[in-house]
Formats: structure tokens, sequence, C-alpha cells
């Protein structure tokens, strides 16, 4: 029987992971716990800190949940602890579900610092490393006037309420728009990292309006949903799409004209930040309460700039 | 019919009966030892970090929740049904009583935090969080047992229906104020050092598995998946004791709600969107039969520990994210594989 073999293949592999990561004992441990598996501004974001751990001589372990939720997240979290990381840089899922298994991690002497995402009660944080999504919002509310030569009807297609990030989007994107007087807002629709559903949404919408002028995604497989539902309904460059986020795919429809504005963060500099963080914490050093990364509006035409911020999980 | 000196025939035959013993070994709690080996190398691996009485703690809290949802799972799928529903009655019995103990609190709806409620509140929230996996679970069962739907469309559409009418009742914002006591004293306490959400969850198991294999009830459960119009014909109300099963499960649904409220400190509208597969799969993992008819708590016990032991191991491990899943589903389709040979094993007597 094949299967006896089993076990001690599956032991043979667990010492392999045993001796490998032995190797790195003395070396201060960083635990980077991600929002979810898969993403590709995750993973952009694990590679900038994987390279930046190696440079510093930090003995980095990565982990992440399936979902991006607070179930599926705390337990990750928990094993997490139990290794006793001298720092530990969490996305945490959610604002008030993350306080408690943070602030336990924190009481078995790991520093905590918040990357992306944030926690409502940060007393316990010592630093978090977020962008200014509110002023992507903005950034992208300008994009879209200038676009449309400030005249047209506009539609968001956003997380449902409860994401801060996704929602600061949407707000700096709502607030900025009042500026336009032209501009016609929809308001926002809703779907759950669900490009089917994106697509779904923007047909509709332009049964309803046929005259849709813009479209604002807050995230990457909104903007992949949206340019589907355009393609099916032959309005591809006609309806203007400004994306959040630069994943490979929105990079690419960014090249063929399909987004006329990308407004991109840089994970890996996020991901480079952290550790840079972590060693600074290990050696006794103090943070800011707020350590803010840049965020930039990509015009048409700008590929380089574009290449420049692709999230690449190149590394894993 | 080959005769038996048929040379193939015989070696086939050979092949069969050694399946046989595989099947009746494998079926003989091979899963528990399976679970107890994952337990045994991470803590030969990492003693002091898998070990530590923290982490099984952590591990049992984990579990908790999961565990009570699995357990009418079981009640189920071995009257040959399945539940869909039960992450989105969660969520929605956790959003009805969050705002119920929130009213009754006197606080606004906005409210970030605690709230200052006190037993009675926690009580009426719990009964509002019951009465509500109740419902659904009635009306899972009616539309299973009378109206002939099947349960897999029955409960995917509630799923839908009870998530969609969470997030209206909410605006797809959570409630993010609860009772303190809630938090405090069931999310976080323990009693003699055990947490309190275990405790809950040790009891439900212990309580199921009574009703289930010593209670006519839990002899009419089985009755009703191995062959439901023998069951009828023997004079078993089958139509009273599906529903009764959806509302059992319903009901655990709302209790894991009130859980899951204690423990995060706020609804969770985006989450348990997969525990409706995880307790699927625990209830398979631990040889309860997808087809019905078989299977026990303790099975479901074990099999809702193995896929957290596997993360928490490989986390502690830093085994890379992608390879966990794979080792999980790997897992699962052992599990099946296992399923479909005690199956054989056992029809060929």
């Amino acid at each position: 029987m094949k299967t006896k073999h089993l076990p001690v293949a599956a032991g043979l592999a667990a010492a392999g992971f045993l001796l490998s990561t032995a190797a790195f004992a003395a070396e201060p441990s960083v635990a980077l716990v991600l929002g979810v598996k898969g993403s590709p501004f995750y993973q952009a974001l694990a590679c900038g800190a994987q390279a930046k751990a190696k440079e510093l001589g930090l003995a980095l372990t990565v982990s992440a949940p399936d979902q991006f939720a607070a179930d599926s997240q705390i337990p990750v979290v928990n094993a997490v602890a139990a290794t006793k990381p001298a720092v530990a840089v969490v996305v945490p899922t959610d604002a008030q579900a993350l306080v408690a298994p943070l602030k336990q991690l924190a009481g078995l002497g790991t520093r905590i610092v918040t990357v992306d995402q944030t926690v409502r009660d940060n007393s316990f944080v010592e630093t978090q490393i977020v962008t200014d999504n509110e002023q992507g919002g903005k950034q992208a509310a300008d994009a879209m006037n200038t676009l449309l030569g400030g005249k047209g009807k506009v539609l968001v297609i956003t997380q449902p309420p409860g994401s801060a990030a996704q929602d600061a989007r949407t707000t700096g994107f709502e607030e900025e728009l009042k500026k336009y007087a032209g501009l016609d807002y929809l308001g926002p629709q809703y779907q759950s990292d669900d490009p089917q559903k994106a697509a779904e949404i923007v047909t509709s919408t332009l049964s309803a309006h046929p005259d849709l002028a813009g479209i604002f995604s807050t995230n990457d497989q909104g903007a992949i949903g949206a340019l589907t539902g355009l393609r099916q309904a032959g309005a591809l460059g006609k309806v203007k799409v400004v994306a959040y986020d630069a994943a490979s795919a929105e990079v690419a429809a960014f090249k063929n004209g399909s987004i006329q504005a990308l407004i991109a963060q840089n994970p890996k500099v996020e991901g480079e930040v952290a550790m840079q963080t972590a060693l600074t914490l290990t050696k006794g050093g103090h943070l800011d309460k707020t350590t803010l990364t840049e965020i930039v509006t990509i015009k048409a035409g700008d590929t380089a700039t574009a290449d420049k911020y692709e999230y690449k999980g190149d590394c894993m | 019919m080959a005769s038996a000196n048929d040379p193939t025939s015989a070696a086939e035959a050979e092949a069969g009966a050694s399946r046989d013993v595989w099947g009746r070994l494998l079926g003989g709690g091979w899963i528990f030892l399976l679970l107890i080996a994952l337990i045994v190398i991470f803590s030969a691996l990492r003693p002091t970090q898998f070990g530590s009485a923290y982490n099984l703690s952590m591990l049992a809290v984990n579990a908790a929740i999961l565990l009570v949802l699995s357990v009418g799972q079981t009640f189920v799928i071995i009257a040959a049904g399945i539940d869909l529903s039960v992450g989105a009655v969660l969520v929605f019995a956790s959003i009805t009583s969050a705002q119920a103990m929130l009213h009754l609190s006197g606080a606004p709806g906005g409210t970030y935090g605690t709230t200052g409620g006190g037993w009675g509140v926690v009580l009426a929230g719990l009964a509002v969080a019951l009465a509500s996996g109740a419902f659904w679970g009635a009306v899972n069962g009616f539309l299973v047992a009378v109206a002939r739907i099947p349960a897999l469309i029955v409960t995917l559409g509630t799923f839908g229906m009870a998530l969609g009418f969470a997030q209206i009742l909410t605006n797809g914002v959570d409630v993010r104020a609860v009772p303190e006591l809630l938090v405090d004293v069931i999310g976080s306490g323990t009693v003699a050092g055990v947490p309190v959400l275990v405790v809950i969850a040790i009891l439900v198991s212990l309580l199921g598995a009574v009703v289930l294999h010593l209670t006519r009830f839990g002899l009419h459960v089985f009755a009703v998946g191995s062959d439901a119009e023998a069951a009828r014909r023997s004079g078993i109300n089958v139509r009273a004791r599906l529903i009764g099963i959806y509302v059992l499960s319903g009901m655990l649904a709302g209790l894991a709600a009130m859980m899951s409220t204690a423990r995060f400190g706020t609804t969770t509208i985006g989450g348990h969107a997969m525990d409706n597969l995880s307790t699927i799969s625990a209830v398979v993992l631990g040889g309860t039969s997808l087809f019905g008819g078989i299977g026990s708590i303790a099975g479901t016990v074990v099999g809702v520990f193995i896929p957290i032991v596997l993360l928490n191991g490989f986390v502690i491990l830093g085994i890379p994210p992608f390879w966990q899943t794979v080792a999980t589903g790997a897992v699962l389709v052992l599990a099946v594989w296992i399923d479909q040979l005690k199956r054989r094993a056992r029809e060929r007597g």
C-alpha cells in the first residue's frame, strides 16, 4: 500500500520546514498576517516585506486567512501569537473584531503594527501604516472630472459598507464630486469582490441610463467586472473608467485603453516600510502613531508609471 | 458471471477482501488517530509554541462556534439532508439579537464599543437569537418536508434570504455595540480555566450526543436518513421529524450567533460565508455519511478540530499560505475516500 508512506513523507516534509526555519532562530522574528490569501495587492506587500526583511536581517513568516473576514483571520492571528514573534505586522480585516485578539497578542510581549487597514482602539498599536484612502477617492473624482470634461452621469462600484478603506474611498469621491456641478452622481452599487456581480451592475445601469459617462471602481475586482459589463454592452471606451489599485489585469486594461485612470498605492513600499518599522521597534526605537505611504493618480498614456506601480506578487 | 476458478476474478476477490479489511480499520476511528497524529507531530516540532496551554485553549475557542453549528449539521446530514444556510442564519440571528440588545440598553444605533446592558438584556438577546434561528429552521424544514423541494436548493435559497435580510436590517453596517457583560463574561471569560465558549460547545456536544444516540428522536433521525419510506411505513411522522431536525439546526445557529457576537464584540456580516462548507466537511470528516443513516457526534467533534489544528500548526511551522490551502483540501478528499471505503465494506457485509 503506497498510502503507508504518506505519514512518513509528511513527517519528513515537516522536519524540512523545521530545519529551514530553525536556521533563522537568532534573528528577531517578525510575523506578517495579510488580509486574505491570493490577492495581488497583499502578495506584492508580502514580496516587498520579504525582500526588505532579508536585507535587514529579520526572520519573517507570512500568513493569511482564506477570506477577508474577521472570523477567518482570528484563528491565524491566534496561531501567530503562539509563536511569540518580536513584532507582528497585521492587516486587520475588521476594525472592531480584531481589537481583542491583537490586544491579547500585545499582552504577550509582541509589538503590534497595523498595515493597510487599522483598528478602532489603537492604544496598543505601535504604528499604523496606511494610505489616505479618502484622499485617493478625491483624486479619483478629480481624474473623472477631467476625463468627462466636467459633464455626465457617474456610477460608483464599491464594497458593501463596513470596510474602512473602501468606505473612505467612496466618501472621498463623493465629497470631491460635490465641487463638480456638471457631474450627475448615480450613487454607489455594491459588489463583494465579485466581478460577475460588478458586470451585472454595469449592464443594468446602462439599461437604465444609456448615457452613463463614467464609472469609478474602488477596487480591482469591481474594475475587472465593470470592464466585462462594458464589453458586453459594447460601451468599452465610451464610458470612462477610473479604478482604484493597479492589479495586473487593471494595468493591462489601462494599457489597451479600456481604463482611463488608475489610483494606485504602492504595496511593495508598504511592505518595506513595515519591515523598517519592525526593525526600529526591535531596537527599542519610537515611532509616530501613523505612517502614511504614497498614493498616485496614473493618467492615460503613462504606461511607464503603470508598470512601476503594478501589483506583482513576483516573489511567491 | 465468472467462475471461481477464473484467476482474474480470484485476484479481484482477494483485492476486494483486502479493501474490506482496510475499510473496517479505517471505519474504526481512523480519523481520530489522524487528529492525534497531527497533534503529536506539531507538538514534537514546536513543543513550546504549538503545545503551550495558551495555544491549546485558543484552538478550543476557535473550534467552539463551528462545533455548535456542526452538531446541528450532523443531525441534518444523518437524516439525509443538508443545511447550507447555517452561516447566513448565524449572521441573521446575530443581527436581530444585537439590535434587540442595543435597543434594550437604550444606546443609539451607530455606537462603537460596549453598552451597559445587564443579564436580562443578554438573556433577551439570546431568546431573540434562538427564535430567529428556529424561524429559519422552520422555513427550511417546511420547504423540505412538506413542499418537497430538495434540501440543497431550499437551504441555498434561505442562505441568500437570511443574509439579505441581515443586510437590509443594518444597511450592511455591523452592529458594533454589544453588552460588555456578554463580551467579558461569555466571550473572553473562563470557568475554572476553561473558556466559557468552550464550556458551551462541550455542553452542546454532550447534549447532542445524548439526543442523537440515546433518545427515540435520535433513533428516528437515523431511520429517516436510512430510508424515509420505510420510516414512514413503520409509523414515524417523517415530516414532523424533518421539520424538527431543521429547527434544531437553526436554533443551534442562533446559539452560535450569540457566541460569535460575544467573541468578536461585533456582528460579522462579511464573515461566516464558508461556515456551511466548514460544518459539512467537519461532519463528513467525522465519518457521517453524506447519504444519511450513519454518523456520530463524537466523529463530528474530531472532524471540527482537524482543519483548525492543521491551520494552526501550519501557521506556527511557517508553511506558506497557499500550501496550507492545498494540504487542507487534500485532507477533505482523503476523508471522503474513507467514507467510500467504509460504505463499500458495509455493503459487502
